[in-house]
């Protein structure tokens, strides 16, 4: 089973000094999982008003596919030197 | 039975080899089958443990020292790359037409629409095999390449 990516690590460092950021992704599921049950009666309607016309099924299919692409984000690293710039996005 | 297993047991009974000579062949075409057979699974086994498409660029080094230098490390996990094909079955119909005529215009002739899960699969396989090594006029080394 995918485990899903916990911890995202940012560096910017540029000509005079540089910044690094942990970015925590774990905490990001339970707030999105809060958004969406208060949404929820929101979603709900949309979907019932666009599923006639396709759109409701497309937008439940795009969500699942988001997800799934944050799902298999862990071990993602970009790393780009350009003398002495640098950006790196890791995803732990 | 191979064509070769075929025609020493014929040489052998026209009398045209030894039995030992027979013998000799035949093993030496069984070691060759059973390392070809191991040299595969192998193969399987390096395509199967595929995890992650790299592209990096290294400079070469006297660039480097003066610090006119661009170095890039990429490491995409192959999940990704799977999740973000799947993605593609959903761009709407009138998107999805313009993409296909575009490619048709470069040249390639492909269907998105017609792109099935085994597809999907058959192209990470493929994507195993991939090796690019180039080195640029200003020294620099390119590489993509699967581990």
């Amino acid at each position: 089973m995918k485990r899903p990516p916990m911890l995202m690590y940012m560096r910017i460092q540029g000509e005079k000094g540089g910044v690094g950021l942990w970015l925590p992704l774990f905490l990001l599921l339970p707030l999105a999982l809060v958004v969406f049950i208060i949404l929820s009666p929101l979603i709900l309607v949309g979907a019932i008003v666009l599923w006639p016309s396709g759109w409701g099924k497309r937008a439940f299919l795009a969500l699942r596919a988001a997800l799934e692409i944050f799902w298999s984000m862990r071990g993602l690293s970009v790393d780009v030197h350009s003398g002495r710039q640098c950006v790196s996005v890791s995803v732990i | 039975m191979s064509d070769n297993k075929k025609k020493i047991l014929e040489m052998l009974a026209q009398n045209k080899i030894s039995a030992d000579d027979a013998y000799r062949l035949l093993s030496a075409i069984d070691g060759g089958e059973g390392r070809r057979e191991s040299n595969n699974k192998a193969g399987t086994a390096v395509k199967d443990k595929a995890k992650y498409l790299r592209v990096t660029v290294v400079p070469d080094p006297e660039s480097e020292r003066s610090g006119n230098y661009d170095r890039v490390n990429v490491r995409v996990p192959m999940s990704l790359i799977r999740a973000g094909i799947k993605f593609t079955s959903l761009i709407p119909s009138e998107a999805r037409d313009k993409v296909d005529l575009a490619l048709h215009e470069k040249g390639i002739d492909f269907d998105m629409r017609h792109m099935k899960p085994e597809d999907i699969e058959e192209l990470i396989g493929a994507l195993s095999d991939l090796e690019v090594d180039v080195v640029t006029k200003t020294g620099e080394k390119v590489k993509v390449f699967v581990e």
